[in-house]
């Protein structure tokens, strides 16, 4: 909402700096977003002139000498001037020795290339009055020689283009805004002077105006017209252009413009009709036809649905109803009578209907935020006396008027307790009084309320339909005292039994797991792309995470994994040379399983070769094991033991991984997941990716996390010597590791029975190669033994690590290798 | 033979100085003191000295065999010596560069949020946490939002296709909408819905507004939210909290100020200003750089708190935004983009 300063004197006489203003209104509530200065500041010593000669200066070539006539103002000067845009007789303003002009920029007579000048011809940018400078200003109109430019130029004002809070509709008006002002600087409010206040001599006019009828009231709860005939259209006054003008609005004749002067002024839109263009003199409010079409003044036509309301005649929608009015039956300029509109439509109403056409207006804006139907009457009543002031004419016969007979009547009661207690500090009972009535929410009853101070009976105006219970007046209150007195205080902490979400450390864990094994640690957006889900993750999926209304068509799916944001920091760090290897993120993920989507919490890395980057000295590469050891620890801070879940080797349903070299892990009927190992070389490789990437991710529903887990209890442990035997078996080589080891563990402990413990089984080397037949492979375990009361005696694990071989030759495909 | 003893020491002095490795070392020692070794001779010799020799004779050859271990220890010192230094191989350069990765990095909005969660939990606020997918309720209509306000609309917030199904995330009703929330708000209602009075909570999380991206703005973007509820809360108390707050994220010369606003969920509500001068990067005299409030009646009443009871409030501030203040970024897109010449300023 743009605010000029110079209308907002005509309800308060504020004398304070624009700075003073700035603050006052900040603190009052109301966002100040850009202060602009419009107009000319006063400018003393620069006058009108005309150019009687223009020659070129003899010592350069782009200056002209010229005899510049200023009449009264100092008969005819001498001025050397650099501008092009002017001819022999064009007026210019002209500055003089002694003129300051913007900027502090001051005149003096002075010598130009050896030319004397006695001032300056002046651009509109040197005024202080636009902001470009294309040549001099050429004055219209041919003012007065020797004239004060001041009284040529636009007068200067001061807009505040203000951010209005949605529950302050009464603030989207200069008369709202001075009321805040008049408030905060305890100056009386003026409003304007009324004349006419809907007293009509005589009776109806019924050529221009049968009859107003309201077919839709719970759209429409206020109908009211007016009508003025004999009115002559023409420019408004310099005044009412002035005020249009400052606030960015363009003036277009007497009566549309004292539309919109009454709505900037009091926030009620209005509209006119030309009266004879109403087709049969009806004004009827309805909703709309499916399909009915007007062409509003914007030139274009709209289709309109029963949805919408419009203003019809007796054939057609003529306006549609708080937004714009059409073509056909707006004032023109050989309208002589008026039908003067000043209405209530319901909000929602106008925010559809201007929402699905895709058309708003000042008076659409006002009526979405809503507008106060107890002070509609007075808008008109304003509009009528300016009409009448700015294009004659007279109102003839009564007020039409249709609904807006609930009348209002608000009261709030509220102690001085209540609201010293609810800002933690006290004002005085007098200070809080007058904040209230300043605001003209005025104290019907004060009574005595204890040893607090009193209890008052506050009445509500209508335009304050925000102000609803007490806790609203204590923010009246305070907004007034200003809330930059608020005064300080130590924070208020008891303590409270609780500890983070499980989540929350459940994310730091893993974070700091990454960080603290050299990832660096990403975020990346959620919305990804369906073409890149579909290809990565699943069809499904690029279904069913789909939003319903994305912004732009790459961020229209929720990510099903951090990867692919990870392989993106991962090429775009590659694009600009930046070596990188270890890329990591924490953050949510969705995850899609039979047409249901889970949220999960999610931890994910790759592991890339760093492209580029050579080093003096080489280290292996990531390999598989490094993945499958991260996405380990990353379980592990979810309380999951990876290494005693069964792994999956990815086959060619999973996406995005490569067959043979990744592995999968738990499922969401579980509660969780976990992915790892090489990612796919051609899909890598088709995001312009090079070498081998490995990763890994982890995922598990939030509410499987459980916080710190269960606190562990102590397992004794044997202090006795250990006792190794090794076994290498050869298996196919499909066999995976785990399996044998299983299966030997569970050999050897039927071998050993109660007479000790076996302590682990280890895989410590894998064979495959010279000495192996074809499709074999050696796996050689490390076996070792463990009594908790005495050392172990050669003979006996001797004969446990026989029974071992027996069993193997007897119950598994698998030979001991020798 | 105290003539042979004395040339003894000194040919073992000479021989044992030129040894290299153990296994010659080990010959000389048994060449010289071994059970065949020349000592040993000498020693069997003994008997052949005459007896009132045999005193001096004796001490002599003490003497050359305390000689002749000092000597050997020499030797062996010396041989242990070179053997650890084979170990080592040349000196390092200790200029070259490791060449192992590292050190990783936290981001920088991981630092900022760390920094605020620790900063609060000093004075008892635990962290909480709640979906990213939301539903209307809420995100909405439990924070006293209208049915028309314009953030429910499609225009300026994500929403889902009413067939899709969240298998985690609760609706309050079964036929609301899902959406990405818009802020973390949420997250106070599912507390207060789940917990009981008092509650303490600091809320951070990633929230989303459909915006177009550009320096300041971003599709995704992170929120730190604080609630407190407890019996007579003031608009001091909020303002007291914010004091604390930005005291301790950026030094005793910063000021907070309220500004009057307007939110659903809070009631009087606030703008909080920052008066950080002391800050680089910083030339305005108040930045905004959130909002607050004392929470509404309303909302109490709808998570079923006895309004006339308790009381509270709130705050929200963008993640994004402080950082951007904390460490003078111009540009929230660089926290999206992870080039590593960026995130390795802030380790």
């Amino acid at each position: 909402m743009k605010i000029s300063l110079n209308w907002i004197k005509d309800y308060v006489a504020l004398e304070a700096s624009v700075e003073e203003l700035s603050r006052a209104l900040t603190l009052l509530g109301l966002e100040v977003e850009q202060i602009i200065r419009t107009g000319a500041p006063l400018l003393d010593q620069v006058f009108v002139g005309e150019v009687l000669v223009r020659d070129k200066h003899p010592n350069a070539d782009k200056l002209s000498v010229c005899q510049v006539d200023l009449g009264s103002a100092g008969g005819v000067k001498t001025i050397v001037c650099g501008a092009q845009n002017y001819k022999v007789g064009d007026r210019v303003p002209v500055a003089l020795a002694g003129a300051v002009l913007p900027g502090n920029f001051v005149i003096k007579q002075s010598k130009i290339r050896g030319q004397l000048s006695d001032g300056m011809m002046c651009s509109a940018k040197e005024l202080g009055v636009a902001e470009d400078a294309d040549g001099l200003l050429i004055l219209a109109g041919r003012p007065a020689l020797g004239t004060p430019i001041n009284a040529v130029l636009p007068a200067g004002d001061v807009v505040f283009d203000l951010e209005i809070t949605p529950n302050r509709p009464d603030c989207q008006s200069h008369l709202g805004i001075a009321r805040e002002l008049a408030a905060w600087f305890k100056l009386p409010l003026i409003y304007p002077q009324e004349k006419f206040r809907g007293k009509v001599e005589g009776t109806a006019h019924p050529e221009l105006l049968h009859n107003v009828s309201v077919l839709s009231p719970e759209d429409c709860p206020l109908y009211t017209a007016h009508i003025i005939q004999g009115i002559k259209i023409g420019p408004s006054p310099a005044w009412l252009r002035e005020r249009l003008t400052a606030v960015g609005l363009r003036p277009i004749n007497n009566v549309v413009d004292v539309g919109n002067y009454v709505m900037l002024e009091t926030g009620q839109p209005l509209h006119a009709f030309d009266a004879r263009k109403l087709g049969g003199h009806q004004i009827v409010v309805r909703r709309a036809a499916d399909g009915e079409k007007i062409t509003t003044l914007d030139g274009k036509e709209r289709t309109l649905s029963s949805r919408m309301l419009v203003i019809a005649d007796a054939a057609q929608p003529v306006v549609i109803a708080g937004i714009m009015g059409g073509e056909n039956s707006g004032v023109s300029a050989d309208t002589t009578d008026l039908v003067l509109e000043c209405a209530i439509f319901r909000r929602q109403t106008v925010r559809w209907t201007s929402k699905h056409l895709g058309l708003t207006s000042d008076s659409s804006y006002r009526y979405e935020r809503g507008v106060d139907p107890h002070s509609a009457l007075e808008a008109a009543y304003r509009a009528v006396d300016l009409i009448l002031e700015t294009a004659g004419g007279q109102v003839v016969g009564p007020v039409f008027q249709v609904g807006g007979d609930v009348p209002w009547k608000r009261e709030i009661v509220v102690t001085h307790g209540y609201i010293c207690d609810k800002l933690g500090f006290a004002i005085p009972a007098a200070e809080m009084r007058a904040a209230l009535e300043a605001l003209e929410l005025t104290i019907a009853r004060e009574e005595p309320a204890g040893a607090r101070g009193p209890a008052w009976t506050v009445t509500i105006p209508s335009w304050r339909d925000d102000l609803d219970r007490p806790i609203d007046l204590v923010e009246e209150v305070l907004r007034l005292h200003g809330t930059d007195k608020i005064p300080t205080a130590v924070v208020n902490s008891p303590g409270l039994i609780g500890d983070d979400d499980p989540v929350v450390l459940f994310n730091r864990r893993v974070t700091d797991y990454l960080v603290g094994h050299d990832f660096h640690e990403c975020v990346s957006y959620t919305l990804r792309s369906e073409k890149e889900i579909s290809t990565w993750v699943s069809q499904t999926a690029a279904v069913e995470l789909a939003l319903a209304n994305p912004f732009v068509d790459d961020q229209s799916h929720l990510r099903p994994t951090m990867i692919m944001g990870l392989l993106e920091s991962l090429k775009l760090n590659q694009s600009r040379g930046v070596p990188v290897a270890q890329l990591g993120e924490v953050g949510r993920i969705f995850i899609e399983r039979n047409g249901q989507n889970y949220e999960c919490a999610a931890a994910g890395f790759v592991l890339a070769e760093p492209m580029g980057e050579r080093r003096w000295l080489q280290r292996e590469p990531a390999d598989f094991y490094a993945a499958k050891k991260h996405v380990a620890a990353l379980a592990a801070a979810a309380g999951i033991d990876l290494v005693r879940q069964p792994l999956v080797p990815v086959t060619g349903s999973f996406l995005g991984w490569q067959e043979g070299h990744s592995a999968a892990a738990g499922e969401m009927t579980q509660g969780w997941t976990a992915r790892f190992g090489l990612l796919n070389l051609a899909m890598v490789r088709s995001l312009g990716l090079e070498g081998k990437i490995y990763a890994g991710i982890f995922a598990i529903l939030p509410e499987k996390l459980t916080g710190e887990a269960t606190r562990r209890r102590y397992a004794d442990f044997s202090l006795m010597p250990a006792a190794l035997r090794d076994f290498a078996l050869v298996v196919d080589t499909a066999v995976q590791s785990d399996e044998v080891r299983k299966t030997l563990a569970k050999i050897a402990r039927a071998a050993i029975g109660n007479a000790f413990a076996l302590e682990s089984v280890e895989v410590f080397d894998v064979y495959q190669g010279k000495g192996l037949p074809e499709g074999k492979k050696s796996l050689a375990f490390s076996l070792v033994f463990r009594s908790a009361e005495r050392t172990l005696t050669d003979d006996e694990v001797n004969a446990v690590g026989q029974k071992i071989q027996d069993e193997i030759a007897k119950s598994t495909p698998w030979q001991i290798r020798k | 033979m105290q003539a042979t003893l004395t040339a003894l020491v000194a040919k073992a002095q000479t021989d044992l100085a030129a040894l290299k490795t153990r296994p010659e070392f080990e010959a000389a020692k048994a060449r010289l003191v071994g059970p065949n070794g020349e000592l040993t001779a000498l020693m069997k010799q003994m008997g052949t000295v005459p007896k009132d020799q045999r005193p001096a004779m004796g001490k002599l050859i003490n003497e050359t065999k305390t000689a002749l271990q000092a000597l050997l220890d020499a030797a062996l010192g010396t041989i242990e010596a070179a053997e650890l230094q084979a170990q080592l191989g040349p000196a390092v350069d200790a200029t070259l560069p490791s060449p192992d990765a590292g050190p990783g990095t936290y981001h920088p909005l991981t630092l900022v949020r760390e920094e605020m969660c620790r900063i609060l939990r000093k004075v008892g606020f635990t962290v909480a946490d709640g979906p990213e997918v939301e539903t209307e309720y809420y995100c909405f209509d439990a924070l006293n939002t209208p049915a028309d306000h314009p953030a429910r609309d499609t225009q300026d917030s994500f929403f889902f296709p009413p067939t899709a199904r969240f298998g985690n995330v609760s609706k309050h009703s079964p036929d609301e909408k899902y959406l990405l929330r818009t802020h973390t708000s949420s997250v106070q209602i599912r507390t207060m819905l789940k917990g009981e009075p008092p509650i303490r909570i600091v809320s951070p999380g990633r929230t989303y507004r459909r915006d177009t991206t550009d320096a300041t703005h971003s599709a995704n973007f992170h929120q730190l939210e604080c609630l407190y509820v407890d019996k007579n809360v003031t608009v001091r108390d909020l303002k007291a909290l914010l004091d604390y707050i930005f005291g301790s994220l950026l030094g005793k010369a910063t000021k907070t100020r309220f500004r009057p606003h307007y939110f659903s969920y809070t009631e009087p509500s606030f703008e909080v200003d920052l008066g950080a001068t002391h800050l680089p990067k910083v030339k305005k005299e108040w930045i905004e750089i959130g909002g607050c409030g004392m929470v509404d009646s309303s909302v109490f009443a709808g998570v079923g708190y006895d309004p006339e009871v308790w009381s509270g409030y709130a705050f929200g501030m963008g993640l994004e935004r402080l950082a951007m203040l904390l460490y003078g970024i111009d540009d929230i897109r660089y926290f999206y983009q992870n080039d590593l010449r960026f995130l390795k300023q802030f380790a």
